[in-house]
């Protein structure tokens, strides 16, 4: 009893919050105007129009409990003003509902009013962390990756021997010898992957080792920080983002670098190109921060990478993860990259900032209690997407939505693949190096820090 | 009956100034305060942060693409609103000179804001029907629609219905009603147009207005605050 009396307590005094601490927060709680909007154009609720998954009923449960606590009319008028008191067992509502948000932001695209479900998403996700009612398999990858410095709990030691694999697999089958450089101080670059494609899936790996080596780049990886991945994000919990984030700041100081690059990872961008360092956590940086997704393409577009297309004949399709376009407007650069490396790419519609989710945004990808919701609900659309068109690989720079996809097609019996963007680059890049013959355009990138 | 209704229309005119002016202020003022992270969605306006909330607050771009039928039943509803909104000034105080500059006399002035405002009010009342039973008919709008969505939507309906139920139903005053509305903007004693239609339109007028503050009608203004959150970088 007392401790639910502690829930409770904690749950309002977060709503609370809400008056005093940001525009957003506050003014979303007092426009939506409950057009249904949203609703049409959320993947979740397209997948299943149960009254639960519409992103307002969502919102709502942050939006009684503020009409409640912190109104006139809500003190007032009760019930009648929408107000509603939090009872002890709406909390499994809670925990269930807002993860069932894959904070994909299209809502926010289309909203009259431009409200942005996902941060009150993610609100709601900070006041169940402050409850302890975060998912326990979030719980356990967060503190992994405070421990480790990445999410697979991998020793340095795993990339080490990962990178030798890879540099052994690209000499055989290239007979050229493309490095994957670890700890190097004072190189130009610092490239920060998801560990999934250095650990599980290295073809995007030895894809962008392979730009690296045509451009004759001075990059390196890091043994104690290859994984961009921060689930201080999904789970709302700003001091845990921060902590995570810090290592990779002090790395990047550490080796030196120009540039700290973002591997095929939005939301690791996103962290560190547009809170990081816009929002200054860490003060001035002595570098710059860009994607490889931005790099390639760059060089691609100055006819600097060459490619045999040839070698990736099957149609080929690109889903933007929502991370990448909705929050970070990397969109033509995938494209570029795409249509340099392979015979037939096909858009889906729509495409850009208007993609639906894969349905595994928002840390939902990684949480296996809730699989069946993401195969038959939010990944639904998702799926009606891309056999539509007949392609047979999905281009996804992102790790959850590979995870996402991957399981999907299984699930689905789909007749296709999924997997990174420089997996195909990996197939079709041509290792003419032109980097010496380009002495000072070729680091035109890194020293302008573009972007 | 004497004392309600002289503090309907003599008292509570002032309250509701005082409250919506008041309340306006205050979210503006808390909304202002308040700090605002920057969290860029895209595509972000193409001609810049100013025209892009101007854009959107006009036009719509949002629903058009989602929801042509509702977009143009909104689109026309705040249209028709602005429109209503103007023509109500005439109740308030004349334009002589403006009537001079166009060259129109007196009975061309009225037959032309019957006209116009006959069309508008009936636009109106059609497009708040199709809006009420799209919130009642389709289900992810009535499922996310409470007391407070209907209330509004009812009081506008009948706003609208007492309006032009006075146009077309009955003789409306004009002078006399002007007279009504110049002692209480001079604050004097005010003598009460004996309308029935009139009172009601006028008080439920009224209860909207002191709405605004504490409802969703918040977007009346709000709209550039929160569009500006997403907007900017």
């Amino acid at each position: 009893m007392s401790d639910n009396n502690k829930i409770k307590d904690t749950v309002v005094a977060g709503v609370k919050s809400m008056k005093k601490s940001n525009l957003p927060l506050r003014i979303y709680m007092e426009t939506c105007i409950k057009c249904g909007t949203c609703a049409e154009v959320c993947p979740v609720y397209y997948g299943s129009n149960e009254k639960s998954l519409n992103p307002p009923v969502r919102s709502d449960l942050l939006r009684k409990l503020y009409k409640k606590h912190c109104t006139v009319s809500g003190k007032i008028f009760g019930g009648l003003a929408g107000a509603e008191d939090f009872r002890e067992e709406d909390i499994d509502t809670w925990v269930k509902e807002f993860y069932e948000c894959t904070g994909c932001r299209r809502c926010a695209v289309y909203c009259p009013m431009n409200i942005d479900n996902s941060v009150l998403t993610r609100k709601g996700r900070a006041i169940l962390q402050q409850a302890g009612k975060t998912p326990p398999h979030l719980i356990k990858v967060m503190e992994v990756s405070l421990k480790t410095g990445n999410t697979d709990n991998a020793p340095p030691i795993a990339l080490i021997e990962a990178a030798k694999f890879m540099e052994e697999e690209m000499e055989e089958t290239t007979g050229v010898p493309v490095k994957i450089p670890i700890d190097k101080v004072g190189a130009d670059i610092f490239l920060v992957p998801p560990s999934g494609d250095v650990l599980v899936n290295p073809d995007s790996m030895m894809g962008i080792a392979k730009v690296f080596h045509v451009m004759g780049a001075d990059w390196t990886l890091s043994s104690r920080a290859f994984d961009g991945a921060n689930y201080g994000l999904f789970t709302g919990d700003d001091k845990i983002m921060k902590e995570d984030n810090k290592l990779y700041v002090e790395e990047a100081k550490r080796l030196k670098v120009k540039t700290l690059m973002m591997g095929e990872c939005g939301h690791a961008h996103r962290i560190m190109k547009f809170m990081m360092e816009k929002q200054r956590w860490w003060g001035d940086l002595p570098f710059s921060i860009t994607n490889i997704l931005q790099y390639t393409a760059y060089h691609i577009q100055r006819g600097h990478i060459k490619f045999d297309r040839s070698l990736v004949p099957e149609p080929v399709t690109y889903h933007d993860p929502c991370n990448f376009g909705r929050s970070c407007n990397i969109v033509e650069e995938p494209r570029v990259i795409m249509r340099a490396a392979c015979e037939n790419f096909i858009e889906m519609t729509p495409n850009r900032q208007y993609n639906w989710c894969c349905g595994g945004g928002g840390g939902l990808s990684a949480m296996d209690s809730i699989r069946d919701f993401r195969m038959n609900i939010s990944g639904k659309k998702k799926v009606e997407q891309v056999t539509s068109i007949g392609a047979k690989y999905v281009a996804a720079p992102c790790s959850n939505c590979k995870r996402q996809f991957l399981q999907l097609i299984d699930y689905h019996n789909l007749d296709m693949d999924a997997g990174g963007l420089h997996d195909l680059v990996n197939r079709s890049i041509l290792l003419e190096p032109v980097g010496h013959l380009l002495k000072d355009r070729a680091r035109e990138f890194e020293l302008n820090g573009y972007c | 009956m004497n004392i309600l209704s002289s503090l309907i229309f003599h008292i509570l005119p002032y309250l509701t100034i005082i409250v919506f002016l008041a309340g306006m202020i205050y979210r503006f003022y808390v909304w202002a305060k308040l700090p605002s992270p920057i969290i860029t969605l895209f595509p972000r306006p193409n001609n810049g942060l100013f025209w892009g909330v101007i854009k959107e607050t006009f036009l719509f771009p949002g629903l058009f693409k989602s929801d042509r039928f509702f977009w143009a039943g909104a689109w026309i509803f705040h249209l028709m609103l602005a429109f209503i909104a103007l023509g109500h000034f005439r109740v308030f105080t004349d334009f002589p000179w403006l009537w001079n500059a166009l060259g129109m006399d007196k009975a061309e002035v009225d037959q032309m804001s019957a006209l116009s405002g006959g069309i508008a009010g009936l636009v109106i009342m059609a497009v708040v029907l199709f809006l009420i039973f799209r919130r009642i008919g389709i289900q992810r709008v009535r499922e996310i629609s409470a007391f407070p969505d209907y209330l509004i939507m009812l009081l506008i309906l009948a706003i609208i219905i007492t309006g032009n139920a006075m146009r077309f139903a009955t003789h409306f005053d004009l002078e006399l009603t002007r007279n009504y509305f110049t002692a209480l903007f001079t604050i004097r004693a005010a003598e009460i147009p004996q309308n029935s239609l009139f009172l009601l339109h006028f008080l439920f007028a009224q209860l909207l207005i002191i709405l605004i503050p504490f409802s969703k009608i918040l977007h009346l203004g709000g709209v550039f605050f929160s569009q500006t959150i997403l907007k900017r970088s």
